[in-house]
């Protein structure tokens, strides 16, 4: 860490890496917008020479010790220069076909799951239990809530199932991480398998080969009509806010919620000390395991919603897997958002809309479906890289509290 | 005897596997007075005061408040009883505000939910106006000293109304000038009836403070006796058990060449700013220097510059004529550097190590420990085992985890690694910070013995009697630079007002 400094405090007289690392992202960004409107060059060496140049300077700061911004540059320039002579082959129409208000609104629809995980997993951390296990409450949550749907014919049951079955899988987790002391990591791998096994098992010897049956309830849309007909903003914010599905607004409420009682309540502060400093809370008679318990419950009910919102609210059925690794994004999302539920809303957001993006490129691109359907992960990594060292987790994270 | 004393404690007995860490001990606690409780590094001090407070259950015994038998199974019980107390360790949550931590889990409400910050601070600021403490209630604990963190431990329990306050060791971390403040605001929580037990190794200080002194020796209370009339003697004999000399007999020194050389020394501490600003130094073979000082003017700064834990930003280090500016910390060891580090548990042990892995720490990789990269466990044991008799290290042998030995005892496993090396030049940080009259005694005549072997030592001690009493010449660092040298007869006074900046006239 001081060698750091002194490196920056020596590092005065040549390019300051940190400027160096903004040119280079300037750059990328720069690289993209050459091949849409107004300029629209049709020339790949262009973005080329400019995404060289860009991953060039990231690569001179990340070595003079600017890793954060450094990698950063070095990510956008790989990604721009891609980006850029895919737009290169499009007219101008076809890029208005991506580049829309719709892909606003699909960036929240991916969002939203991720955004559950995220915040419940920022509960369980902020007590000091790592929930790798995320993913595996979400799917708890998909499952049992589609399941429950198809049983009483109404989402709010399915919903409120989802919620009981994500909660006793995270309840399984707590045993093991706080009762029983076990290694963190490996309990939240284990529900992660365990949910996978269960679900998928029951999954085949409920619903067999044709899958779940068509026309479940769902979980509705809220329809608000007026905000197209509003007189400067309708044309921007009808088509997105305009028919969102309810656990949308729901989740957009549970940020300031959960910002609320993390911050701003008696509960929230008890839940910071005991991942701060268990021993200290313990002192002043806090029940360390009681608030771990409490906290690692709630977020499997918080991950299950965002696992129930993908069966029962987005797609109306449930297939094997199908949270697809969206419980380790979300936990991608907690450590850039640093713990924090606003922040961590913003990097789930960042996320949904780089899903956004490969879908809509997969449709309109001639280049690998597979290898847009990448960028999120890209997305992950570069943010994680960028993040790592500089996200201070809450102090006691992942370390088993023993009383004396 | 009129009133039944506030607090009585009768034959509390606690077993830790293979220790008994209190044996059948007696004690009470009268209204308005201050308590001391003296004992050796390990003597089960802290044991009966977590047992008081709920954190340990005894095996055998029974708690009185003012007559009356409690069942104390909680820290929440304690809290609920009126009891207090400053751990040896301190309780706060860094990353939270001195308001957040003093009213965490008693917290002012608006509607029993929401925190209410304004009532918070205000209560805060009441309280310490009341005791005239200056504290910050916005401020985060990480920022601000350790004096001011002690204050918001005992506003924590002033703000939950106790009534019996436990000081663990309140002193070890403090400056003398804030050993003198905290004494004045428990000299006012007395008046105000508060009653106090108050845990140290300084013997001066307890005669002090206390009313009364209950001396603790191997989990047994050996006596309990009138502060008004002992004898610092007296005391440090019945907590040892035997004669303790408190003063260090030595031979003036004769100075040989120059070992360890620093010049024009600036390095800069964690948060980016100078800590130590343009230092040059000198140490000769058989002579110990002094570094006195307020803590925090750039002395750790400048111990790990010196050991090569800290890069400089600008300056030259020599170790036996070479230049070592840029050599690592290995290096330097390599060469002929020893250092007792300042922070035992966190530099100078692997707590989960063993007492022989800790003992061969630099030197596991090299015969007799190593050949061809191959270890021998064996020789590790026996090496182990001669500097546990040789520094008298107590409560475990060889395969002993250095986590379960007591402080002392653990210095002692730091010094004896670190002189079995036969280091050329040592540095000693804090060598006997929070150790008891015997556990010093030992380590000061051992580094006068290695000054007389030739070796060249720096001592940085926040204790101006340790500095006094060993070195040979004395240094006041200030601000990051040295601001004065001195023999060693230089008065307290005189060095005291030279710490503190303003140099006499
Ligand atoms: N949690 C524990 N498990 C096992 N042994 C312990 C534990 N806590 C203390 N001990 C042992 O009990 C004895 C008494 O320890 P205690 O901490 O009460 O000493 P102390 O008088 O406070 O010493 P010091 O002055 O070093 O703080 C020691 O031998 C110690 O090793
Ligand atoms: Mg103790």
């Amino acid at each position: 860490m001081s060698t750091g400094r002194t490196m920056l405090a020596h590092g005065r007289t040549a390019l300051e890496p940190r400027r160096l690392a903004i040119i280079g992202i300037a750059l990328a960004a720069l690289a993209v917008w050459t091949a849409l409107p107004p300029w629209m060059i049709r020339w790949e060496g262009v973005p080329v020479a400019l995404g060289l140049l860009a991953a060039a300077a990231g690569l001179a700061a990340v070595t003079r010790g600017e890793r954060r911004l450094g990698s950063w540059a070095l990510a956008l320039a790989g990604v721009a220069t891609v980006a850029a002579i895919w737009a290169q082959t499009k007219d101008e129409s076809s890029l208005g076909a991506v580049l829309n208000t719709g892909l606003l609104a699909a960036t929240l629809r991916f969002a939203t799951p991720l955004a559950f995980a995220a915040l419940g997993g920022l509960f369980s951390e902020r007590s000091g239990v790592v929930n790798i296990g995320l993913e595996g409450m979400m799917l708890m949550g998909a499952f049992f809530g589609i399941w429950a749907t198809i049983w009483s014919g109404s989402w709010v049951v399915g919903v409120l199932c989802a919620m009981v079955f994500g909660g006793l899988l995270a309840a399984v987790h707590a045993v093991f991480s706080i009762h029983l002391r076990a290694d963190q990591i490996v309990s939240g791998f284990a529900m992660n398998f365990l949910a996978l096994g269960l679900t998928g098992y029951l999954f085949i010897s409920i619903y067999g080969l044709q899958g779940t049956p068509p026309g479940v309830d769902r979980i509705p849309d809220v329809h608000l009509g007026f905000l197209h007909d509003l007189p400067a903003l309708g044309g921007l914010l009808g088509p997105v806010f305009g028919q969102l599905n309810l656990l949308i607004w729901v989740v957009l409420a549970l940020v300031v919620i959960v910002h609320v009682v993390i911050f701003r309540t008696a509960i929230g502060l008890r839940i910071r000390a005991v991942g701060e400093h268990p021993r200290a809370a313990d002192t002043v008679g806090i029940s360390v395991s009681r608030v771990r318990y409490g906290a690692v419950i709630l977020s499997g009910m918080l991950a299950a919603l965002g696992g129930a919102y993908l069966s029962v609210g987005f797609v109306g059925s449930f297939g094997q897997n199908m949270t697809a690794g969206r419980g380790f994004i979300a936990l991608a999302a907690l450590i850039f958002g640093k713990w924090k539920p606003i922040p961590t809303f913003g990097a789930c957001l960042l996320f949904g809309f780089a899903s956004g993006l490969a879908q809509r490129l997969q449709a309109e691109a001639d280049i690998s479906a597979n290898l847009i359907s990448t960028l999120p992960y890209i997305l992950v990594l570069a943010a994680l890289v960028g993040v790592v060292g500089r996200s201070v987790p809450p102090a006691a994270v992942g370390r088993p509290y023993v009383k004396q | 005897m009129t009133e039944a004393p506030v607090l009585e404690l009768r034959g509390i007995t606690k077993r830790f596997p293979g220790v008994l860490a209190n044996d059948d001990i007696h004690f009470d606690l009268r209204r308005g007075e201050v308590h001391a409780l003296l004992g050796e590094n390990g003597a089960g001090k802290s044991t009966l005061m977590n047992i008081l407070y709920g954190l340990y259950r005894p095996d055998a015994g029974q708690i009185l408040l003012n007559g009356s038998p409690v069942e104390i199974d909680s820290p929440r019980a304690a809290i609920d009883h009126g009891i207090g107390m400053v751990h040896q360790h301190f309780m706060l949550i860094p990353v939270m505000t001195v308001a957040e931590n003093i009213v965490l889990a008693a917290e002012p409400t608006v509607g029993g939910v929401f925190l209410d910050t304004a009532a918070a601070r205000s209560r805060v600021e009441q309280l310490a106006d009341r005791f005239s403490f200056a504290i910050d209630p916005d401020a985060r604990v990480e920022n601000i000293s350790v004096g001011q963190q002690q204050r918001v431990e005992i506003l924590k329990a002033l703000y939950r109304r106790a009534d019996i306050l436990i000081l663990d060791e309140p002193t070890a971390v403090l400056t003398p000038q804030e050993s003198q403040e905290l004494f004045a605001i428990l000299q006012e929580l007395r008046k105000e009836g508060m009653s106090i037990i108050f845990i140290s190794h300084k013997l001066n200080e307890v005669l002090e403070i206390a009313d009364r002194i209950t001396v603790l020796r191997r989990g047994r209370r050996i006596d309990t006796l009138a502060a008004s009339g002992a004898t610092e003697t007296e005391l440090a004999r019945l907590m040892v058990g035997r004669e303790v000399l408190l003063e260090v007999e030595k031979a003036p020194a004769s100075p040989g060449e120059v070992l360890l050389e620093a010049e024009g020394l600036r390095v800069l501490d964690d948060r980016g700013l100078e800590a130590v600003r343009g230092l040059s130094l000198a140490i000769r073979a058989g002579e110990i220097l002094g570094v006195a000082g307020v803590d925090g003017n750039g002395q750790s700064e400048l111990i790990d510059a010196l050991s090569g834990l800290r890069k400089t930003v600008a300056g030259r280090v020599r170790l036996l004529g070479r230049d070592v500016t840029d050599a690592s910390a290995d290096e330097r060891l390599e060469r002929g550097l020893g250092h007792i580090p300042e922070d035992r548990q966190r530099r100078g042990l692997v707590l989960d190590f063993t007492i022989a892995e800790n003992v061969v720490l630099h030197d596991y990789d090299k015969p007799p420990f190593a050949r061809a990269g191959w270890t021998f466990p064996r020789q590790m044991t026996e090496r182990a085992r001669a500097l546990i008799e040789e520094f008298d290290v107590r409560g475990g042998g060889p395969e002993t985890l250095a986590r379960s030995l007591s402080g002392g005892n653990q210095q002692k496993v730091i010094l004896a690694r670190e002189v079995a090396r036969e280091p050329s030049v040592l540095l000693a940080a804090q060598p006997t910070r929070g150790l008891d009259v015997g556990a010093i005694e030992f380590i000061h005549r051992r580094l006068v013995r290695e000054r007389d072997a030739g070796r060249a030592i720096l001592l940085v001690s926040f204790e101006l009697d340790e500095i006094l009493s060993l070195a040979d010449r004395i240094v006041v660092l200030y601000e990051g630079r040295i601001v004065g040298e001195y023999g060693p007869n230089v008065s307290e006074h005189e060095l005291g007002i030279a710490m503190t900046g303003g140099r006499a006239a």
